[in-house]
Parts: C-alpha cells; sequence; structure tokens
C-alpha cells in the first residue's frame, strides 16, 4: 500500500506544468527544457518501478500507494500493474520524446512556455486517468485530459478554426463524460463502492441488464474519447492543433483512453456477451469507415487523424470482443508508429513553411531523405510488413475477432487492413515521388481554397523554403526508428511471447475454442489483402507514367471526389441538424418568445396590475371632507348591519 | 316623577334614532363648516338622550355619568373643530369645505 | 304627559331639521338653541334633572356661545356662502339610503334588548329630593366614587383641548420674526430677484 515512487511518477509533470506557467515569463526558452527534464525524470521512474509493477503480492497485482481515504473503507490510491505499467511507459517515453521534439517545433512562438505548461498538464492527467485504482480518479483523469485537450487545439487561438475545433472536441468528450458518470452511478448503487478491486470483485452480483447498461454507458465516454463513431467528427478537426500535439494527444495517449477503460473493465466486459457485440462491431465499422474516409483525404494530417480513428478502431474491436492482449498490442505498437508518422509529417511541414495539402507536395524523397526514411518506415509498420511492428499485433486483433466467435468482424479486419495499406502508400508515394509541385498554380490541382490550407504562419520568417530541420527535432524521430521497426517482436510466439507471459495474471487466457482458420492462416490472408493494397496504390501513384501524369490524375481525383466521402459520410451534417440546430432554436425560444413575453411579460403585467390597482383606489381619494365622513358612515352602517342581521347583540 | 317612562321605550329608540340621523345628513349634505359642526352636536345629543332614557328605564347611574362625559368630551371637540375652522378659513374668501381639496389623489 | 313628550318630540325634530337647512349659521344657531332646550326638558321628563341642567349651563351657555363668537370672527356667517360647485359625487343618494336601512334595523334590533339589574337610588316622587335618583347628590356620590377614574381623565382631556385651541388659533405673532427682522429678510430676498440671472 506504500510506494512512493508511483508518486514522483504522477506528480513530476504537474509540478512542471505548474513552473511553466507561473514563471514563464522569466524562464522563456528555458520552460522547454524544463518541461522535458520533469518528464524525462518521471520516464526514469517508470522505468524504475518496472520490477515493481509486475509483481504479484498477496493477490494484488502490482504497487500500489494510497492517497487518501474519503470514507471508511472507500480510498483514493494509484495503481501500477501491468496494465497502467505498459500505458505509462508510453506516456512518460514518447510523451518525453515528442516534448524534445517541440522543443525544435514551437521554436519562436510567443507562448512557448504556455505550450509546455498545457502539455505537462495533459500528461500529468493522462497519468491520473491511468495510475487510479477507483473510477473516480479515472473520471478526473478523463475529464483533465479532455480540457487539456481543448487547451492545446486551440493553442493558437486567435485562428476561428482552431477555436471552433477545440470547443467541438470538448463539447463531444462531454458527452462521453456523461456516460461514465451514469455507469459510474450505476455501479456504485448496485455495488457501494468504486474501486477497481470491490467492483471487479463483486460483478457476478449484477444483473445482465444492468451490467449490460454500465458497459454501454462506459463505452460511450470510450467512444467519445476514442474517435469512434458516431462520435469521432472532433478528431479530424483536432488536427487545428500543433503537429506535436496531435502526435502525443491525437495518436498516441488521449484517444486510446477509451482502449484503456475497456481493458481496464475487462472483468465486466467478459461477463457481458452483449456489451462485447456492441464494442467490436461498433469497433470494426468504425476501422473501416476511417479507412475508406482517409483514402479522400488531401491534408497529411487529416490522412494520419482518419488512420488513427481506423486504428482505434481495430484497438476497440480487439478488447472488445476480448482479445485484450491483443487490443493492447496493438496500442502498444500503433503509439511509437503513429507518433512517428506524425513526427515526420511535422517535418515536412515546418520544412515546406506549414504547407500541409499533399497535392502540393511532391518529390520530397530528395529533398527530404529523412523525413522520407521515417515516413516509410511508419507506413510499413502501419500496413503490416513483416517483420515492422505492426504486422504482429495487427494479426493478433484480427485473429482474436474470429477466435471469440465474430466472422464478420474477422472480414471487416481484413478488409480494413487492405484499404489501410492502400491509402497510407498513397500518402507515402504523392508527398515523396515524383516532381515537387509546391510552384504549380493550386486551381491546376484542384485545390478550391488554397487559402484554407495550412495552419496559420506563426513563425518570424516563412519565406524559407528547403530549411533543414533542427536536430532537435530529428533525434526524437530518430529515436523512435527503433521501436517502430523492432518492438513488435516482444509479441511473436503466441502464447510463448513475452507479451503474452507479461499479461499472464491480468488477462487470463480462457478457453479459446478451435477456428475454422487458424493463425497462421489468418496471417497469410492478411498479407495478401495487404500487398493488394500497395500495389493498386503502385499502380495509381508510383509508375512512372502516374508520377510523369501526377498532376493531372491529382486534378482528375479531386474533380471526381464522391460528395459522400469529401463530406465524411455527411456525419457532421446530421450532428449538426440533430443536436446543434434544435439547440439553437430552443434558444431561440426561450430567447425570443419565453424570456421577453412570458417572464418579462409576467413582471410586467403585475407592475401593470398594481398600478392599475391604484388608480382605482385613488378614486376614493378625492380631497373633500364630506366623502371621507360619508365613507365614515358606510363603513358604520356595514357594522351595524353586520349585527343586527347576524345576532352579535347579546 | 316616578313610575313608569311617558312612552314606550321604543318611541325613545326612534326620537333618539331619528335626530342621530337628521345629524349626519347635515355633516354630509351642508357646506358651511360651522353647520357641520353643529350637526356633529346634534349627533352627540340622540346619543345623551338614549343614554339617559335606557338609565331611567334601567335605574341604572351610569347612563347619568356616561352622559356627563359625553357632554364634557362634546364641548372639547367642538372647542378644537372650532379652533380649526378658525385656523383654516381665516385666510380665505369662502367658508367652504369643499374648497379644502389639496390632498387629492 | 304623553302629550307633553309628543309636543316636545315635535319640537326636538323641527328644530334639528331647522339647524342643517337653514341658510344663515346664525339660524342654524338659533335653532340648535331651541333643540338644546327641549333636550333639557326632555331630560327633566326622565327624572335626570342634574343632567338637564348641565346640558343647559354647558351646551347652550359655553358651547353655543362659542359658535356665535366664531360666526362672528368669520364675518362670513351672515352673507350668504356657497361659492364652490358641489362635488360630492351623485353616487351619493343609493348609498344614503343604504344607511338609513342599517340605522333603521339597529332601531328594531335593540327594541328587544333585555334590561340590565338596577343599581342605583330609588325613584322619588317629590323633585328635588335629596339622593333621589338623578339628583345631584346621587349622581356626585357615583361620580366621585365609583367613576372617579374616568372623571380624571376627562379633566386631563378638557385641558388637552384648551392647549390645542391655543396652539391652533392662538396669538401668531409671538412666532413672527421681529419687524426688523423682517425687514431684512425682505430686502435680501429683492436683492437676490434682481441678481437673479447671474448664477
Amino acid at each position: 500500500m506504500h510506494y512512493p515512487l508511483l508518486l514522483a511518477i504522477w506528480l513530476l509533470p504537474l509540478a512542471g506544468a505548474i513552473l511553466c506557467w507561473f514563471l514563464g515569463p522569466q524562464l522563456k526558452g528555458a520552460a522547454g527544457w524544463l518541461a522535458c527534464a520533469m518528464l524525462g525524470l518521471s520516464f526514469v521512474a517508470t522505468m524504475l518501478s518496472w520490477s515493481s509493477g509486475t509483481q504479484h503480492v498477496a493477490g494484488h497485482e502490482g504497487a500500489h500507494q494510497l492517497l487518501g481515504s474519503w470514507l471508511p473503507g472507500f480510498d483514493f490510491g494509484l495503481l501500477l500493474d501491468p496494465l497502467s505499467l505498459i500505458w505509462a511507459t508510453i506516456i512518460t517515453g514518447v510523451g518525453f520524446l515528442i516534448h524534445l521534439y517541440s522543443v525544435g517545433y514551437m521554436h519562436g512562438d510567443r507562448a512557448f512556455a504556455r505550450f509546455f505548461a498545457y502539455m505537462n498538464f495533459f500528461v500529468f492527467a493522462m497519468l491520473t486517468l491511468v495510475l487510479s485504482d477507483n473510477f473516480i480518479g479515472l473520471l478526473v483523469g478523463w475529464g483533465l485530459v479532455g480540457l487539456a485537450s481543448y487547451f492545446l487545439i486551440g493553442f493558437w487561438f486567435d485562428r476561428p478554426s482552431a477555436v471552433a475545433a477545440a470547443r467541438k472536441a470538448f463539447v463531444i468528450n462531454v458527452v462521453g463524460d456523461v456516460g461514465i458518470m451514469l455507469a459510474i452511478f450505476i455501479l456504485f448503487a448496485n455495488l457501494h463502492s468504486l474501486s477497481f478491486a470491490d467492483v471487479f470483485a463483486g460483478v457476478g452480483s449484477l444483473s445482465t441488464g444492468t451490467l449490460l447498461a454500465v458497459c454501454a454507458f462506459l463505452f460511450v465516454g470510450a467512444a467519445a474519447k476514442s474517435a469512434q463513431v458516431p462520435l469521432h467528427t472532433w478528431l479530424p478537426d483536432a488536427m487545428e492543433g500543433p503537429t506535436p500535439v496531435s502526435a502525443l494527444i491525437h495518436a498516441a495517449t488521449m484517444v486510446t483512453a477509451g482502449v484503456y477503460l475497456i481493458a481496464r473493465c475487462a472483468p465486466l466486459w467478459s461477463h457481458s456477451s452483449g456489451a462485447q457485440l456492441l464494442v467490436g462491431t461498433i469497433g470494426g465499422l468504425t476501422a473501416l469507415a476511417g479507412a475508406i474516409l482517409g483514402t479522400a483525404q488531401w491534408d497529411i494530417k487529416r490522412i494520419l487523424a482518419y488512420s488513427t480513428m481506423s486504428q482505434i478502431g481495430y484497438m476497440i474491436m480487439g478488447v472488445g470482443v476480448g482479445a485484450y492482449q491483443g487490443g493492447v498490442a496493438h496500442f502498444f505498437t500503433h503509439a511509437f508508429f503513429k507518433a512517428q508518422l506524425f513526427l515526420a509529417s511535422g517535418l515536412v511541414i515546418h520544412a515546406l513553411a506549414n504547407e500541409q495539402d499533399v497535392r502540393r507536395m511532391g518529390g520530397l524523397a530528395k529533398k527530404l531523405p529523412f523525413a522520407f526514411v521515417a515516413m516509410g518506415t511508419g507506413v510499413l509498420a502501419i500496413c503490416g510488413i513483416p517483420p515492422f511492428s505492426g504486422f504482429f499485433s495487427k494479426d493478433q486483433v484480427i485473429y482474436g475477432t474470429l477466435a471469440h466467435g465474430h466472422p464478420w468482424l474477422y472480414a471487416v479486419g481484413i478488409l480494413t487492413a487492405g484499404i489501410t495499406a492502400y491509402y497510407m502508400c498513397r500518402l507515402l508515394f504523392v508527398t515523396f515521388f515524383g516532381e515537387y509541385r509546391g510552384d504549380v498554380d493550386p486551381s491546376y490541382l484542384g485545390i478550391r481554397h488554397p487559402e484554407l490550407a495550412g495552419t496559420a504562419a506563426h513563425e518570424a520568417a516563412p519565406s524559407t523554403h528547403d530549411h533543414a530541420p533542427a536536430w532537435i527535432m530529428s533525434v526524437p524521430v530518430g529515436i523512435l526508428i527503433v521501436p517502430t521497426i523492432t518492438i513488435g517482436f516482444l509479441m511473436a510466439g503466441g502464447d510463448r511471447s513475452w507479451w503474452s507471459r507479461f499479461f499472464a495474471a491480468q488477462f487470463p487466457a480462457g478457453h479459446v475454442p478451435a477456428t475454422a482458420i487458424s493463425e497462421l492462416q489468418t496471417t497469410l490472408i492478411v498479407l495478401a489483402v495487404v500487398v493488394a493494397g500497395i500495389g493498386i496504390a503502385v499502380w495509381r501513384y508510383a509508375t512512372r507514367t502516374a508520377q510523369d501524369d501526377a498532376v493531372e490524375r491529382l486534378r482528375a481525383e479531386s474533380v471526381h471526389m464522391p460528395a459522400i466521402l469529401s463530406n465524411a459520410f455527411y456525419f457532421d451534417a446530421a450532428l449538426d441538424m440533430l443536436f446543434v440546430r434544435s439547440s439553437q432554436l430552443l434558444g431561440t425560444f426561450f430567447g425570443r418568445t419565453l424570456d421577453p413575453q412570458v417572464i418579462d411579460g409576467a413582471v410586467r403585467e403585475a407592475a401593470w396590475s398594481a398600478g392599475k390597482l391604484g388608480t382605482i383606489v385613488r378614486w376614493f381619494q378625492t380631497g373633500l371632507l364630506r366623502t371621507y365622513a360619508f365613507l365614515i358612515v358606510v363603513g358604520a352602517a356595514c357594522f351595524i348591519a353586520y349585527y343586527a342581521l347576524a345576532g352579535g347583540m347579546h | 316623577m316616578s313610575g313608569a317612562l311617558p312612552v314606550a321605550i321604543g318611541n325613545y329608540l326612534g326620537l333618539s334614532t331619528a335626530i342621530f340621523f337628521i345629524g349626519v345628513a347635515g355633516v354630509l349634505l351642508r357646506r358651511n363648516p360651522l353647520v357641520m359642526l353643529m350637526s356633529i352636536e346634534l349627533m352627540w345629543n340622540a346619543a345623551n338622550l338614549l343614554f339617559l332614557a335606557y338609565a331611567r328605564v334601567w335605574l341604572n347611574n351610569a347612563g347619568h355619568i356616561f352622559a356627563f362625559l359625553v357632554i364634557t368630551v362634546a364641548a372639547a371637540e367642538a372647542a378644537i373643530g372650532l379652533a380649526i375652522i378658525v385656523t383654516v378659513f381665516r385666510t380665505r374668501a369662502n367658508v367652504d369645505v369643499d374648497e379644502v381639496h389639496a390632498l387629492r389623489g | 304627559m304623553t302629550a307633553l313628550w309628543w309636543l316636545i318630540a315635535i319640537v326636538l325634530i323641527a328644530t334639528a331639521v331647522w339647524t342643517i337647512s337653514a341658510s344663515k349659521p346664525v339660524y342654524s344657531v338659533v335653532a340648535l338653541l331651541a333643540h338644546f332646550l327641549a333636550l333639557a326638558v326632555s331630560y327633566i321628563m326622565l327624572s335626570a334633572e342634574f343632567l338637564g341642567v348641565i346640558q343647559i349651563v354647558i351646551y347652550v351657555g359655553a358651547i353655543l356661545v362659542l359658535f356665535v363668537f366664531v360666526i362672528a370672527l368669520l364675518s362670513s356667517g351672515v352673507a350668504s356662502f356657497s361659492v364652490g360647485p358641489n362635488r360630492m359625487k351623485k353616487g351619493v343618494w343609493p348609498a344614503g339610503i343604504a344607511v338609513a336601512v342599517a340605522f333603521g334595523l339597529m332601531t328594531w334590533k335593540l327594541a328587544g334588548v333585555v334590561a340590565s339589574p338596577k343599581v342605583g337610588g330609588s325613584l322619588s316622587t317629590v323633585p328635588g329630593t335629596a339622593g333621589a335618583f338623578g339628583s345631584v347628590a346621587d349622581f356626585g356620590k357615583a361620580l366621585f366614587t365609583t367613576y372617579l377614574l374616568p372623571f380624571e381623565i376627562t379633566a386631563f382631556v378638557l385641558m388637552v383641548a384648551v392647549i390645542g385651541v391655543i396652539l391652533l388659533a392662538g396669538d401668531r405673532s409671538v412666532h413672527d420674526p421681529s419687524p426688523k427682522r423682517a425687514a431684512l429678510v425682505r430686502r435680501e430676498m429683492r436683492e437676490a430677484i434682481l441678481r437673479g440671472g447671474e448664477e
């Protein structure tokens, strides 16, 4: 019950955030190094905790640190078991690399210290989420992460599109918060405790309907945070934030909070097949939808955003159907290669002075070779080419759906793998192959609104074209290449892999029935589909003729893009119609009708009636003595009449 | 003067009521303040008559005492009323209570 | 006796009506004088001899004299008045009738009231007998023993009335400023008006 290193892991980023916030003007450039140092120390502490985090002590997993007691028998604490350890490692490790990158990327920005204060605050919030040992701490972390995301998406707040995107993200996240709160209410009403240990021990006492309701509400929260259909519309818009933000929050960590939640509540899901079906289906749908939409994007960060959505769909599908190890494995590998992809794209964007439209790129393989290599490894990993890391984890997820009895999701997973390969290679080819198209007139390329492309130029001198990226930005990218390629080997070898043994106690394997298609056959099928996807991409964008005709082909593709794809399956329009319009109508009703006419009207009528009453009573104030005398007589007569008739004489 | 009343007590009641009502009418219908005060004196005296009639019927002294007090208070009231009239109407051209209507709403 | 009572009753009613309807206040005063005298006779018929005399002494001798003095003071008691228009509303008449009905009801109800027990002294056949009901001695005994407190309070009321009269209608000149001061104030006001538009 006592493990102070957890406090260090948890609180060092908070200290960094507070220092950067309050001493920002004094620190100036040093704020970046301070934030990196704090996060680096936190990462070191996490690494030191590995042995404690994986131990079993008297039936308790991992290391535990008590924070305080709320009521007798209801304690708040931090828990470091294999699951939260994996997440904490990614958060502090990848986060540290991204912080280093940001020192270079955000150089010269006038709110430099504020950026690092927000980034450290985000890390602290995310650690709160994953290190809590009870639902309340998780909810607190959940909300704080949403807040940090709002701050960071809208970091350049003089851009109205950024502000709108931040607001949209926050509102959709609040919908998720409500879902989690409802689940917490139900759990507390039934089990009278909110710590994970107590809740998971008492799962058997919940009825099927109650459990399904709890899981459904928790999934609403997970869907909002992890951008699952239909609560995904905030993620593409969230690319308005700086690229390091997109890398850290919207690729590696925050959007995986939903996956963490479901993996953490594995005992709940294991007892509810209805919940498993729901979550798996939504995950699969999201994976497919994200992939299809990814083929239709032209902004480099939006392509990566939709690919994030799709890959998170894979993870959700995995942990939803019960393949917890597979889902978490895919999270682990995805964190590395997605961060890699975002940071590499950031190198490209930075070098091209904030150009983000891929139609205006091209031929960068010769100009930015390091970025090409980095992006290439990321693309290969996400496509699932062996021996890159994505290959191992994605197969585990896809096979897991079949092993747990969901053949339709299996098919969806395979199809999505193919589409993923196609559009990621499309990104690679269009960006790096062929001739540089930056000086071509945008309308030739089919760009309708060139002024909307890219983020605002926040650097002092945007005129330089091919300036090489600073070393501080290249080093993290280089470091990330290693796990992108190699980390998959932790998961190689099925039940004998290091990964399986690591999670053996957390996620008991259980009975896995024999499947029609073996794991090896699954691997081969997926590989075949992936190769097919790559082949199509090569044929469309990478052949000699394709490169020569690049301008015409891109233009044709832009102009003939089906409306349903360019409007993202009309999700935004539907949500707007359903919720935004109705709220506005309600507001208009209250503002124009109810408030002025009913409420103000009531007040006005009260005043008018008071005045009217006064006018009536004023009739008696004639000022004449005789009138008053007359009224006295009338009053006396009334009294007399009453006594005479009512018999009060005696 | 021993013996019963000259007439039934009801006659005294009627007479007293009539004088009282005449006094009320005088207060309400006349506009000269002095006549109004005199009408009020009529009302006082009507009440006095009734007090004394019943004192005689019941042979109770209290009626006499009360009538005496009524006379005293009526005198005081008349004095003050006349003082007010003198004060208000000393500087006016007409002696008419209807002209004193400044306090109207 | 009954005929006398009816005569007195007629006189009372007639003088009351004349009081309220005389065109000049002096006539009203004279009518009221006759009314009071008739009342005094009526009181004596009711064995209230002391009060009958008091009626004449105080009402006629003091109050009516006061009225006459005030009429003289206002100096329009002889001339015709009725300058302003009648400002009472027309709706007074139906209400007035209702008032009459109410009073009639009271009278009718009063007729059935139960008698209260005797407390006073006994009647005597000879008028002016000391100690008889309605005599000075009887009245005085009651006034200074049983009803002493109301008597004292009444004395207080009279004192207040006297003070009030003096304050209301008394000598105003003691409150006026001295002639020298009044002249000073008048001169300053004139100068202020002449200076008027400078501010």
